[in-house]
């Protein structure tokens, strides 16, 4: 019986290759691209799930509200790692990382730097809570003295190629030797370390023994007893807020504060944890360790995956009961012959079954193909994992699945036929049946004009950043990284640069509005430390020429001038610090700002105001921002003259190999690094793309066989109409107008659902373009010329047909 | 008695009245009969033959087949009784398109699920009465239309029913090729196959015993 179905339904095929075809390719596409998704969301839930004990490990975060501003850190004090394992039965164990930025290596035989970027320090307890074997070294020792470090497996290959590493010394930032005493296997793509190949004993740090528990400087990772319920720690996590904190900031900052003082003012200061796992998709905290996912990206993700589905799961039921009029005649016989309604939906579901498999073979060979493109898409590396039982598994499960919903609608329908009434040509029951694939059609046709909008919109905000003014001038500005390797020659350097005729300005900082270091103190007005008085305020050394360089528009007050001595001690604050602090721009000239570091006070003046200027992503607020005369720079910025780029970079390099020879010449555009700021919306955009393309193409795959069908099946009426005088304009008019009718409906019901949902979208964005009616009228032009010329073919078709030829078929 | 309906009507509602589509029809069919029923278009003879064949329901009146009251029956029981005892001949032989000659007429054994073997010879059986073993791989769009009637036939007869409904079998064929069709029915009444045949040919009628006439819906 079932090989009887089997050939049916490949005969079937055969007879519809067309027909057939769509179905089959509709479905594929769907099925790869939701393939696809699901690879790259089973690959975003992946993170860190490596580790051995994962789900006992957690990071501690720090919720802080002091004043007006509130901030959330991934970091903490560097005595809470002690302060838990000796306070806390329930930690077994605590690691700290302390990040360190990009570093010069060199070998101790060679003066030629190595630029390294992921360096971390940390503590010797690191390979037993993360369960990391050393393949060379001894666990017991490694990191255990101060400068030594332990290189990953490509970091050692880095500086010392296929020879033995271990035991040999490195010399970092042409400064300090470590040995190396240990080599791990790389960290995987999808675990917190995978950027780190530099691992730096804690005990070299200074200020890892540190004592305040002000700064949060530190990534502290705590093991908890298996068992422990996390509630209940964090729960408990809060008492060091007065057991130390409280102590400390009494002894060392504001003698007369108390907890009761603290918190009556609406500040706080909370303790949070983060489970390892969950830390790539669910925290977006000042400083992550990495640029981690916006588990709001995981579901808009989702979304999109389920709706591809659903298109080719609605389009498969179209196309089904549209041909199911050409199989009634089949329907009626068999019931004639003896064959009864669960016998027909068995063998309406095997067909689909069958199509669904094809389509599945199909989805997989093209998202193989596709998958270097989707790769660079999403930034991911993804393979299909053929070598898994579990996932043939999974899609033999899916192709079930699909094939039972896609066939069922096709299959309980058709089986209801009546044999007495389909056998003398009638049609079963199909008004029915085609208000229901009208609904579908209108179905399909929402999600994609709800994709489409949301397309749209994405670019249009990517664009709205692009033209923004950012309060800066970020074009023709050449940025040459780790100039701090010159030493002494800087200042040659930048005034060789400098007398360059291509080059405008030069400035030399480690601070820029496009993403690079970023350091913030608390600073108190005329040296009071009470609250009013307090500014968080990120704090950037500059010199004389930064605000020239970057074009910074000074709205009162003055710049740095090198007249004046006493600016070593003045500060230029933006707009945004002086609102925090009550002060309008003018008045905010001459006051005083203290800076208490800890060790000493030291008294600035402000001599000028900026107008602010975005030095975060738009999506965020501008923060209050000082400027101060600093020597220490990492960062030489030219701004220049001129669009001869290559010549230009080629002189400037020459400059460098004179003065710093040996030491890596690294350069890069201020638009580049600018626009990289705005990655994970690009990458949402072309994600979005990409796959509303795939959504609409199945879903005109849909309309398209539809028109075929019903070209076909009004084939006697159309010949009727043209014996009567109808022109073929009319008649084609005719056979369109009922398909755009469901298109319209289906923008009226998507655009709102889309208006929303973009909305809220854009409501993530400081600074976000507005939605407007144009872009609305856009879309729907597009979906409704996409729509005419997917059906207009078949409709000129029909419409041209010779009537007597059409007539004579019935 | 093979089968016997008793006061049958069939109606549909128009415009709040009812128009009967059959109305007291009464009267049996013995085992070996070759029953015509005649009358003109819409007279309610393929309406009557659907009732007889299950396919259709009635509104009123007793039917009963080999002394079971169909119109009691659960609808499975009664899709058994159909499979078992019931073969049918179309006008426009109704083959399924996609399936060889062969494999149609398999098809009815597949559905009263008789073996492989079984189903095998009892096709080739068929195929040889018929005379179209020479045929057996063609699909009906390959055969004309006496070819196409002969396999219909086949079919109807392959699960060895009691009785044979043809629905105007000769309908779409010319006179030769229906002769031919009616005397293959005579030589089956002749084996003992009960058949029962709607028809508008009065040549066709006289292949039969007995004639029913109906107009509008009543038996004259």
């Amino acid at each position: 019986m079932f090989k009887n179905y089997i050939k049916i339904a490949i005969r079937n095929f055969r007879n519809q290759p067309f027909l057939t075809f769509l179905n089959i390719f509709g479905l594929a596409i769907g099925m790869m691209g939701s393939l696809l998704i699901c690879l790259y969301i089973y690959d975003e839930f992946s993170y860190d799930k490596m580790f051995a004990d994962a789900d006992r490990i957690y990071k501690v975060n720090v919720d802080l509200k002091y004043g007006s501003q509130a901030r959330e850190f991934a970091t903490a004090p560097p005595a809470m790692a002690s302060a838990l394992v000796n306070d806390y039965p329930q930690v077994e164990q605590a690691t700290r990382f302390r990040r360190s930025g990009s570093m010069m290596i060199h070998k101790t035989d060679t003066k030629k730097n190595i630029k390294s970027t992921g360096n971390t320090f940390v503590d010797p307890s690191f390979f037993d809570m993360f369960g990391i074997h050393l393949i060379e070294g001894d666990v017991k020792t490694a990191l255990q003295e101060p400068n030594t470090l332990v290189l990953t497996k490509s970091g050692a290959q880095k500086y010392f190629g296929s020879d033995s590493a271990l035991g040999k010394n490195l010399v970092v930032e042409n400064r300090d030797t470590y040995t190396v005493t240990g080599i791990i296997d790389d960290f995987p793509q999808n675990s917190f370390l995978r950027d780190y190949t530099v691992f730096m004993a804690m005990s070299g740090l200074e200020d890892s023994k540190s004592l305040s528990w002000t700064n949060n400087n530190f990534y502290t990772f705590v093991k908890l007893i298996p068992g422990e319920n996390i509630k209940n720690f964090e729960e408990k996590l809060q008492s060091i807020f007065s057991r130390y904190v409280v102590p400390f900031v009494q002894k060392n900052i504001s003698p007369d504060i108390t907890e009761e003082r603290f918190k009556s003012e609406g500040n706080y200061l909370r303790y949070t944890t983060t489970n390892l796992t969950d830390i790539h998709l669910s925290s977006n905290r000042v400083a992550e360790m990495n640029l981690n996912n916006d588990i709001q990206n995981i579901y808009i993700l989702s979304c999109i995956a389920l709706f591809l589905i659903l298109l080719a799961i609605v389009n498969f039921m179209n196309l089904s009961t549209a041909q199911s009029l050409r199989r009634a005649k089949e329907v009626g016989v068999r019931k004639t012959l003896g064959s009864n309604k669960w016998d027909l939906i068995k063998q309406f579901l095997t067909e689909s079954g069958v199509q669904s498999g094809i389509a599945l073979l199909l989805a997989i060979t093209i998202a193989t193909i596709a998958m270097p493109y989707f790769n660079q898409l999403s930034g991911k590396m993804i393979t299909i994992p053929f070598d898994n039982p579990i996932f043939w598994l999974i899609l033999v499960l899916a192709v079930l699945v699909l094939g039972i919903l896609s066939g069922s609608y096709p299959a309980f329908y058709m089986s209801k036929f009546k044999p007495a009434l389909v056998l003398k040509g009638g049609k079963g029951n199909s008004i029915d049946a085609s208000r229901i694939r009208n609904i579908l059609v209108v179905f399909q046709f929402a999600i994609s004009v709800i994709l489409i909008l949301s397309t749209l919109v994405i670019y249009q905000q990517l664009q709205f950043i692009k033209n923004k003014d950012v309060g800066f001038a970020k074009e023709q500005t050449l940025l040459i990284n780790d100039v701090y390797t010159a030493g002494d020659q800087l200042q040659s350097f930048k005034q060789e640069v400098q007398q360059l005729t291509q080059v405008k300005h030069t400035t030399l900082t480690s601070f820029l509005p496009t993403p690079s270091n970023r350091r913030d103190h608390a600073y108190y007005l005329d040296g009071v430390a009470a609250q009013e008085n307090t500014i968080q305020m990120q704090s950037w050394a500059v010199d004389h020429d930064y605000v020239s360089t970057l074009d910074l528009e000074i709205i009162a007050g003055r710049d740095f001038d090198r007249q004046f001595k006493t600016d070593s001690t003045a500060i230029i604050i933006n707009e945004t610090s002086g609102t925090i602090l009550g002060l309008t721009p003018a008045e905010a000239i001459g006051k005083k700002l203290a800076l208490d570091d800890g060790s000493n006070e030291t008294i600035y003046t402000v001599i000028g105001v900026i107008k602010d200027f975005h030095f975060q992503s738009l999506r965020d607020d501008v923060e209050a921002l000082g400027l101060r005369l600093e020597s220490r720079a990492s960062m030489l910025v030219v701004k220049l003259d001129t669009d001869q780029y290559a010549d230009t970079i080629d002189k400037i390099e020459q400059i460098w190999n004179k003065v710093a020879s040996g030491q890596p010449f690294d350069y890069y555009f201020m638009d580049d690094s600018f626009n990289n700021l705005y990655q994970s919306e690009q990458q949402l955009g072309d994600i979005f793309i990409t796959f509303t393309s795939l959504s609409l193409l199945i879903a005109c795959f849909g309309l398209f066989g539809l028109a075929t069908f019903n070209a076909e099946k009004r084939t006697r009426e159309i010949g009727v109409r043209k014996v009567m005088g109808a022109s073929v304009s009319q008649v084609t008019y005719k056979l369109t107008i009922d398909f755009l009718k469901l298109v319209g409906i289906a923008i009226v019901i998507a655009l709102p659902i889309g208006w929303y949902a973009m909305n809220r979208w854009l409501e993530g964005f400081s600074y976000h373009t507005e939605l407007s009616w144009p872009m609305f009228a856009l879309v729907a032009f597009i979906v409704i010329a996409i729509s005419i010329l997917t059906i207009s073919y078949q409709s000129i078709k029909a419409a041209m047909a010779n009537p007597v030829k059409s007539l004579r078929t019935e | 008695m093979l089968l016997q309906l008793k006061n049958i009507s069939k109606w549909v509602q128009s415009g709040g009245q009812r128009v009967f589509l059959l109305k007291d029809i009464n009267f049996w069919v013995n085992e070996g009969d070759f029953i015509s029923i005649m009358g003109p278009s819409g007279s309610g003879k393929s309406t009557l033959l659907n009732i007889i064949g299950m396919l259709d329901d009635f509104d009123q009146g007793e039917y009963t087949f080999l002394d079971e009251k169909v119109h009691n029956l659960k609808e499975k029981h009664r899709a058994n009784l159909f499979k078992q005892h019931i073969g049918f001949v179309f006008q426009a032989y109704h083959l399924v398109d996609e399936l060889t000659v062969k494999e149609n007429l398999e098809m009815p054994l597949l559905y009263k699920k008789v073996s492989s073997s079984e189903r095998k010879s009892l096709v080739a059986d068929m195929l040889d009465r018929f005379n179209i073993v020479g045929k057996k791989d063609l699909f009906p769009s390959q055969l004309s239309g006496g070819q196409q009637q002969l396999v219909g036939i086949a079919r109807a007869l392959i699960a060895s029913p009691k009785l044979i409904l043809a629905d105007e079998p000769t309908g779409n064929l010319n006179s030769k090729q229906g002769e031919e069709i009616m005397e293959v029915f005579t030589q089956l009444n002749k084996e003992g196959v009960t058949i029962l045949q709607v028809t508008h040919s009065e040549k066709n009628m006289t292949y039969g015993s007995r004639v029913i006439n109906l107009l509008d819906g009543k038996m004259q």
